[in-house]
């Protein structure tokens, strides 16, 4: 079934980007849509694989456990839908925190396989004195190199955090790293690689920073 | 380390924002739409909404109000008021809470911050407690219930730690004796507990002047301060309460400012 957002005020319009959130069963979807609202009305919450066919723009949501939310997502059958639409017809997506992490070969959360499309591994944040976990609030980004992402944005960048899991600032996810925090650590926050776009964070919690992301995303 | 974060607090009753002194009503200030458009516009860090009515009848239309303040609330918005079981946390994280807020169903029965917990991650659950002066206390201060109507067997120390143990991953603190009345934080409740807890620590109840944030976290040691009946008299005084904090010294998120365009963004519905 497809769940359109759309309200009754706001019907679907033809000619306008259509953005599909791939539903899971776990994420919050609601606080996703309610911001993309603000910039399209063609808004598709996709309950399974077959139903993220013909999306402009792709958004992976995430607040979850890895391998519950893995296993949903090859449940629904997204895994091959997205292996498709996103590594084969070069169709934007973008992953939210959970979703950010799926990205990678696997997590020290749990024993299930990442989509693998990024090279490394998802570990926990080392705890340390005065490092609380999760990291839960609003952090500030160094951005290391440009990003159509970020491009919109001026320094301090400071956006909403919650996780307990990070990348490492190493290797493949260090070296598209478009921005950086530091939490002990020094983590990916956010990484761009051609038409792969993920934030570690929350934009839709990000107030003004977020929806300028979002703004810039759903405009790419 | 993460910004040391400015939280408003709206009270609901009967589907109105109300203020509150010595944790009793006193006026109407308005819708809590309203609220909430300032508070988004005026770079507040995160919005906490408690029903207070006293008794379950507005719940229907909390739902209303949570869903609705959700469609237009770009920062966490935190949940809470007369939840007991986890199904109405349920309700309130689907609709587009980020986190729940639970005080006396949690006294009544700890479990519910586990049963939250395990579900949802314990960066969703907030344990408010309110505290009453009582020296008969180790921690001088007795947890306090249904609005500081119901005194408990409870130290506010104690309390605290055993939420944690059972899956809080903050808490908020009120005393019944700073809440409402403008002359600034309960700092030595905040400070009993800040200093020995490992979650972050919210304040609130009391502020009257911006220089009471600013108390609360250096001298109450909390890493959040929240307040309700300041922030909607004043023009722009979330604004300037940021500017304060960070005028003192204090790691705050900065008021940016961005022009976005956004085309489609959605009118309330009528209720």
């Amino acid at each position: 079934m497809t769940a359109d957002a759309s309200t009754p005020d706001t019907p679907a319009i033809s000619g306008a980007a259509t953005v599909a959130v791939v539903d899971y069963g776990l994420a919050n979807i609601q606080s996703v849509v309610n911001a993309l609202e603000c910039f399209t009305p063609n808004i598709r919450v996709a309950a399974s694989g077959d139903e993220l066919d013909g999306a402009d723009k792709i958004i992976l949501p995430g607040v979850g456990h890895f391998d519950e939310g893995m296993r949903g997502l090859r449940a629904r059958g997204h895994d091959r839908a997205l292996d498709r639409l996103v590594r084969e017809m070069h169709v934007p997506l973008l992953g939210i925190c959970l979703g950010f992490q799926f990205l990678f070969e696997g997590s020290d959360e749990g024993a299930e396989r990442g989509l693998g499309w990024v090279e490394g591994q998802i570990k926990r944040i080392p705890s340390a004195p005065g490092v609380k976990i999760p990291h839960i609030g609003w952090s500030e980004l160094d951005c290391p190199r440009p990003s159509r992402l970020f491009a919109e944005l001026l320094p301090p960048i400071e956006v909403y955090f919650v996780h307990s899991f990070c990348a490492p600032n190493t290797g493949e996810a260090g070296r598209i790293a478009t921005a950086v925090c530091d939490y002990g650590i020094p983590f990916v926050a956010a990484l761009e690689r051609g038409n792969l776009f993920a934030a570690q964070f929350h934009p839709e919690k990000s107030q003004l920073v977020g929806m300028k992301l979002f703004e810039t995303f759903v405009s790419l | 380390m993460p910004k040391h974060r400015l939280i408003a607090t709206l009270l609901i009753d009967g589907g109105n924002v109300v203020q509150t002194r010595f944790f009793k009503r006193t006026n109407v200030v308005g819708s809590a739409f309203t609220a909430v458009d300032f508070f988004n516009g005026w770079t507040v860090d995160e919005i906490v909404v408690l029903e207070i009515s006293k008794d379950t009848s507005g719940l229907g239309r909390m739902e209303t109000i949570v869903q609705e303040l959700s469609r237009r609330c770009f920062v966490p918005l935190s949940v809470g008021g007369k939840i007991r079981d986890v199904d109405l946390a349920h309700k309130y994280l689907r609709i587009g809470a980020d986190k729940i807020v639970v005080n006396t169903g949690a006294v009544d029965r700890p479990r519910l911050i586990t049963e939250i917990a395990e579900r949802y991650g314990r960066q969703c659950v907030i344990v408010s407690i309110d505290g009453r002066p009582d020296s008969s206390l180790p921690s001088g201060y007795r947890v306090v219930v249904d609005n500081a109507r119901r005194d408990t067997p409870l130290d506010v120390v104690e309390w605290a730690h055993s939420a944690i143990e059972h899956g809080a991953g903050e808490l908020m603190l009120n005393s019944t004796t700073h809440d409402g009345n403008k002359k600034g934080y309960d700092l030595a409740l905040i400070k009993k507990v800040s200093d020995i807890v490992s979650v972050p620590v919210i304040a609130m109840g009391g502020v009257g002047q911006l220089s009471h944030f600013i108390d609360g976290i250096m001298k109450g040691g909390a890493d959040a301060v929240a307040a309700g009946n300041i922030f909607h008299y004043f023009e722009h005084s979330t604004k300037k309460a940021k500017e304060a904090m960070a005028q003192a010294g204090l790691p705050v998120r900065s008021i940016g400012f961005y022009k976005i365009n956004m085309p489609r963004r959605p009118k309330y519905r009528a209720f």
